[in-house]
């Protein structure tokens, strides 16, 4: 089985942002692997020393990826593909899916793993379009893959009447949600060899993309603005007798807040 | 004119709210409004649709609908789209709607907006508002397309009183099952249970809760009070609560009159679900705790002690 797995470089949601003139202030911002990617790189080693596949991964943009592709073959993977390109600056989730399209044309995959979000957009998209392209079935929110066979593989999904049990015909498109797994620390000799590994890097040329499918195309939505969110302010704090304090914030909650 | 088609969002045979909230939105901004419902057996909703302020009811109603199915689930959507000439599609806060909006958007060739708060509508030209990074920011969105599917964020509307709309329903047929993905097994909620996304009031329990007996322990009080039941990442980890019952950025947004934070310290992540509830009270024992960073109301206790006070408290002023 041959595994693709898209990595996202994102923002690091802890640290406080700033917002200047519409724009996030760049200055001491921090960049990690997306939490959701994790997962999918985690769930793609976990499928190759289980049952045995070719893993490589994908990462679009993003400037210097050389760390965080590391950190990846660390984990397990084998391969790294890097497609940077200026043009890519106003992609949206389309745009990336055409270019995730060509890689997967070139790589003869039978399933892409991708997170279900990105958490510097928090968008969700991406990976569904990417499937829509490939004409190949996709389920969304993954918790857990099983391989059933050389062509289908069962998933377990988080929807919202309960837990769904999905069989899918490969090749596929999965997203998963962060609770499929924990994904394992690189261990210093996984670092070590991941240091000598060399990385693909291309530009939207080299990959072959069609000028009016990426590089000519108007995205479909494209942001024009960034602002601050509103913040909820620290209210009243009660301590001491757990009896009284208790009675008292009950007391708020039907007569001041009027919620009860 | 604008014309905004909803998607009906239907639990266990019941319309949710998000469908009178989002169709009240599209009536007060002056489109022309249908709504679309995919299931098993809901023909007799036709009249909830209509009452919820749509004025036209694309219905696909066939056995092969009953379970969720991504792909039939975008047909229909897309049929009804076309056929009411829609140029703005709403989905509720949903799994269902989180899936299907990209497909839909794919196929018409159309943009895709999630987690939107607001949109703005001046002549052709369609903006939308979101928030972005875990709430941090808020993004203002341009449209470059005709049309926009959009997934509206849980509380971004508000149903009004006294929007209402006429029966006038359309019969979909039933699309092609996919059978390159098959659904095998619904391990479903309790029938009745309370929807999170639906609820008045939410009461969710952390880490702080430690195990079965202390979840047993709020489970307690979320049935006094017929709260919707979550929980943060913590809990479902530890297998103690469902996956679909976890509340923040990776799962559901809430957004209820009250949310009660119990055992919870705060991640960000967890704050991202649920800061756009009306009031927030948190109880843990941690006075540093980042949760009373958002809270209105904050018991700083140990929640063993403070749960049942609780009970017995609200017991006393409901009856």
């Amino acid at each position: 089985m041959k595994i693709l797995t898209t990595v996202k470089k994102v923002v690091d949601v802890e640290l406080t942002m700033h917002v200047e003139d519409g724009a996030i202030v760049e200055d001491g911002l921090q960049y990690v692997i997306n939490a959701w990617d994790e997962s999918a790189v985690e769930a793609s080693v976990q499928l190759k020393e289980n049952n045995g596949a070719e893993t490589t991964l994908v990462s679009i943009g993003g400037g210097d990826n050389t760390d965080m592709i590391r950190r990846c073959y660390a984990m397990g993977i084998e391969n790294g593909i890097h497609i940077d390109d200026p043009a890519l600056a106003k992609a949206d989730a389309s745009i990336f899916a055409k270019v995730l399209q060509k890689v997967y044309e070139k790589g003869d995959y039978d399933l892409v793993i991708t997170g279900k979000q990105a958490q510097d957009t928090d968008s969700g998209q991406t990976g569904i379009i990417l499937a829509e392209y490939l004409g190949v079935p996709c389920v969304s929110n993954v918790i857990a893959i099983e391989v059933m066979d050389d062509q289908h593989i069962k998933v377990s999904r988080v929807g919202d009447a309960g837990t769904e049990i999905v069989e899918l015909e490969l090749p596929a498109v999965v997203t998963v949600d962060v609770s499929i797994n924990e994904p394992r620390l690189p261990q210093m000799r996984g670092i070590m060899m991941a240091k000598k590994k060399a990385i693909d890097v291309m530009d939207l040329a080299a990959l072959g993309t069609s000028d009016d499918e990426v590089e000519g195309a108007t995205p479909k939505s494209e942001i024009v603005e960034f602002m601050v969110s509103k913040t909820r302010k620290a209210g009243q704090k009660f301590e001491g007798d757990a009896a009284e304090i208790t009675a008292k914030v009950v007391d708020l909650l039907a007569n001041e807040a009027k919620v009860l | 004119m604008a014309k905004i088609l909803v998607i009906a969002d239907i639990k266990q045979g019941v319309l949710k709210s998000s469908t009178a909230e989002l169709l009240s939105k599209a009536k007060t901004i002056g489109a022309e409004t249908a709504v679309v419902a995919v299931g098993s057996n809901i023909e007799s909703l036709t009249s909830d649709l209509a009452n919820a302020g749509s004025d036209t009811q694309y219905i696909a109603d066939d056995p092969s609908l009953e379970l969720f199915s991504a792909g039939p689930y975008a047909s229909c959507v897309v049929d009804a789209a076309k056929q009411f000439g829609a140029n703005l599609i709403w989905f509720g806060f949903s799994e269902s709607g989180k899936a299907v909006a990209p497909r839909v958007a794919t196929q018409l060739d159309a943009a895709c907006a999630t987690e939107i708060t607001d949109v703005e509508l001046s002549g052709d030209q369609i903006e939308v508002i979101r928030p972005a990074i875990a709430n941090k920011v808020m993004q203002r969105v341009k449209v470059n397309t005709d049309q926009l599917v959009a997934v509206v964020r849980a509380g971004a509307f508000e149903a009004t009183e006294g929007i209402t709309g006429t029966e006038n329903v359309v019969k979909l047929s039933a699309p092609a099952p996919d059978l390159k993905a098959v659904i095998k097994e619904l391990i479903s909620d309790a029938i009745g249970e309370i929807d999170l996304v639906d609820a008045d009031v939410v009461i969710s329990v952390g880490r702080g809760v430690k195990d079965q007996a202390g979840v047993d322990l709020v489970k307690e009080l979320a049935n006094d009070l017929k709260a919707g039941f979550g929980s943060s990442r913590a809990m479902v980890d530890g297998g103690f609560m469902a996956h679909n019952k976890q509340v923040g950025q990776t799962g559901k947004i809430v957004a209820p009159s009250l949310y009660m934070a119990i055992g919870i310290s705060g991640a960000i992540q967890h704050l991202a679900g649920m800061t756009g509830s009306k009031v927030i009270l948190a109880v843990n024992k941690d006075t540093e705790a980042p949760i009373f960073n958002v809270a209105d109301y904050g018991i700083v206790g140990d929640l063993f002690e403070v749960v049942p006070i609780l009970r017995e408290e609200i017991k006393k002023i409901k009856s």
